[in-house]
């Protein structure tokens, strides 16, 4: 039973960081339909410029702040360079843009930073783990799950009550409707891949100083896609909470699983899963039912 | 002497329907004739390392007909072809190594496997379309290639993770592969049947009703395709593709391991389809040698730069990757219809010259 709720409980806080990265996924998706394949790389590329930061000697919470700008600037560039020409072109086309993104970025912070795992030297969070009652959790788990809430929280609260948030969801619902009371889509896909930049940036140094960092953090990026499946690919909520069952389900899968199918059963388990849902509800849990009639 | 016509003008529907659109003039017939000695004579004028490039194209054509086929004919987006391809060289290796059977028998035999594994993972196809699709084929190739593969057929036999086929051991009745050479033969055979195969495949009733379900498959459904049953199909011919490429690089590498099929080599196969043009098969052809002609190119210019950036030697993987990425970025922006389109193009130019149109 307390094996249970350790196991629960970590991947809770594991799967927190992979709802930010997942959110930052359906921000894109939602606002301009674009199924982004280079989501993991996202992740590295803000990991390591936070990961630099902090070597030369930035305290931890202003490189995260500088991470967060330069995933903004990053973001709005890619956009106007590689996905702004792609609109209204076929589904492979805008998929494969981003597969090549996902070479190209992978290969960039490979080429620079090489391949070996690097760790946040000096530690940015103590080492000692904290009990509460039963369980044990290290504290970066404690201080990534409290980030990636703070995060979440605010990325929620943009979406709801700020002006540009609502344009980005008017734009999500009807595009044609916003454009006409003045919403500029242009405007609304570079937000939306200026943000999904942001969170998958802090995503990536969450993950970076619970794991250390090397190329195969991006691998994040493809664990997203069965919590989005999961979640339904349109929906906010959907995304959080696909991110964090996706989270416990691989750990349990790794604490139970493992001893009966030896085996790497925790990275896969996420898609035999994902691959069941989609047989029984291939919408997800709150995606938006496409009916087709003749 | 009448060299080539200016356009293609059909008599009869028998020519309107022929497999070769031309008429065959002595010019045609000797162009040809010597394009296939050049080619079949490879062997006997140039060095071993040309014919090793050689194979990795033939490789790389056969891997990606089978993604072709279902990404360009039959509209189904795969990202986890390397798994049947996978398949098939294992089941071409286990079938040489565990129960001696001949090679063109295990190749059968790897390529079937292959072909019903991939009918497996079709099967989501009946309900999700899109996205969700390519979400189950990018499962497939996780749960196929870094669970299954990796942790329990590598086990079989005893041998670790990578299996050895030492030279030798891949015989037809008294021929042994062994060299370069016989492995070149062996892939222009088989590139030359896949090649016809899937060529006259698309002509027929199955051919027409795969190109239906990618145009519209409502409509397809209302003028009485089975789109299942097609679909099904399919993936069982790609995945059979897919086998015989895999069995196929069992005879030139002589050795299997789950490293040589991950996600990337399933992203690459559908980047060369991209570079050459999706819906044709003469798109795999020039997308398998632009690619394999670059990577060559960039070899060779690390190869000469590595004096002076000892770096770029041990990051070659990462400046591949690099080059790959932004071929795909670049035809995309520049070139959204492929190579292909563009030897259509200057095939055009000059049938109609000295006229613009």
């Amino acid at each position: 039973m307390e094996t249970l709720i350790q196991l629960v409980v970590t991947g809770v806080m594991v799967g927190s960081i992979y709802a930010l990265v997942a959110l930052g996924w359906t921000i894109i998706y939602k606002c301009s339909g674009v199924l982004n394949l280079a989501m993991g790389e996202l992740t590295l590329i803000g990991a390591y410029v936070c990961l630099q930061l902090y070597l030369w000697g930035v305290p931890f919470p202003l490189a995260v702040a500088g991470t967060l700008v330069v995933g903004f600037v990053l973001g709005l560039v890619v956009e106007r360079l590689a996905l702004r020409p792609m609109i209204g072109q076929p589904i492979l086309s805008i998929i494969m843009i981003t597969v090549g993104l996902a070479f190209l970025f992978r290969a960039l912070v490979g080429f620079i930073w090489g391949t070996d795992t690097r760790v946040f030297e000096p530690r940015v969070f103590p080492m000692d783990p904290i009990r509460l009652g039963p369980i044990v959790v290290g504290q970066v788990f404690l201080w990534s799950f409290a980030a990636a809430l703070v995060l979440l929280v605010a990325f929620v609260a943009f979406f709801q009550y700020s002006r540009w948030g609502l344009m980005m969801q008017a734009t999500a619902d009807d595009e044609m409707a916003a454009l006409s009371v003045g919403i500029s889509a242009r405007r609304v896909y570079a937000l939306a891949w200026a943000l999904a930049f942001m969170a998958a940036g802090v995503g990536g140094t969450l993950l970076g100083n619970i794991n250390g960092l090397n190329v195969s953090v991006g691998f994040l990026g493809i664990l997203v896609l069965p919590a989005v499946v999961l979640g339904g690919l349109n929906s906010i909520p959907g995304a959080i909470i696909g991110g964090i069952i996706i989270g416990v389900l691989q750990n349990l899968s790794g604490g139970y699983l493992d001893r009966l199918v030896p085996g790497g059963v925790k990275d896969i388990a996420p898609f035999v899963f994902m691959v069941v849902i989609l047989m029984f509800r291939p919408y997800g849990l709150w995606g938006w039912e496409k009916i087709e009639r003749v | 002497m009448r060299l080539l016509p200016s356009g293609t003008f059909h008599e009869s529907y028998r020519s309107d329907h022929a497999l070769w659109q031309w008429r065959t003039g002595f010019t045609r017939v000797a162009l040809a004739a010597a394009a296939v000695a050049l080619v079949g004579l490879l062997p006997s004028y140039s060095s071993g390392y040309v014919l090793g490039v050689a194979n990795v194209l033939g490789y790389t054509i056969l891997s990606a007909l089978g993604v072709q086929l279902l990404i360009g004919y039959c509209g189904q987006v795969t990202l986890g072809h390397a798994a049947f391809i996978a398949v098939g060289a294992y089941g071409t290796g286990i079938g040489i190594l565990q129960y001696g059977l001949p090679y063109p028998v295990a190749l059968a035999v790897g390529a079937l496997l292959a072909g019903g594994w991939s009918v497996l993972f079709g099967l989501p196809s009946a309900r999700t379309k899109g996205f969700y699709l390519i979400m189950t084929t990018m499962a497939a190739q996780f749960v196929t290639v870094d669970f299954v593969i990796a942790q329990y057929v590598s086990q079989i036999g005893g041998r670790g993770v990578a299996f050895s086929l030492p030279p030798g051991t891949i015989r037809m009745g008294t021929l042994v592969v062994d060299t370069e050479r016989e492995t070149y033969y062996l892939m222009l055979i088989l590139v030359a049947l896949c090649t016809a195969g899937v060529i006259n495949l698309f002509r027929t009733r199955i051919g027409r009703a795969w190109i239906a379900i990618r145009d519209n498959d409502v409509a397809a459904e209302a003028l009485g395709v089975n789109i299942f049953r097609y679909k099904l199909l399919a993936f069982f011919v790609a995945g059979v593709l897919g086998g015989i490429a895999g069995g196929f690089w069992v005879s030139a590498n002589y050795g299997l391991t789950p490293e040589d099929y991950t996600l990337a080599w399933s992203l690459w196969l559908v980047g060369v389809i991209l570079i050459g043009g999706v819906g044709s098969v003469h798109g795999v052809f020039f997308g398998a040698a632009f690619l394999t002609v670059i990577l060559e190119v960039l070899k060779a210019l690390v190869f000469t730069l590595a004096d002076a950036y000892p770096m770029l030697n041990d990051r070659f993987l990462f400046v591949k990757e690099m080059a790959f990425g932004v071929a795909i970025i670049g035809f995309l922006l520049y070139q959204p219809r492929g190579l292909a389109y563009r030897w259509q193009q200057i095939k055009t130019y000059f049938k109609l010259w000295p006229f613009g149109y």
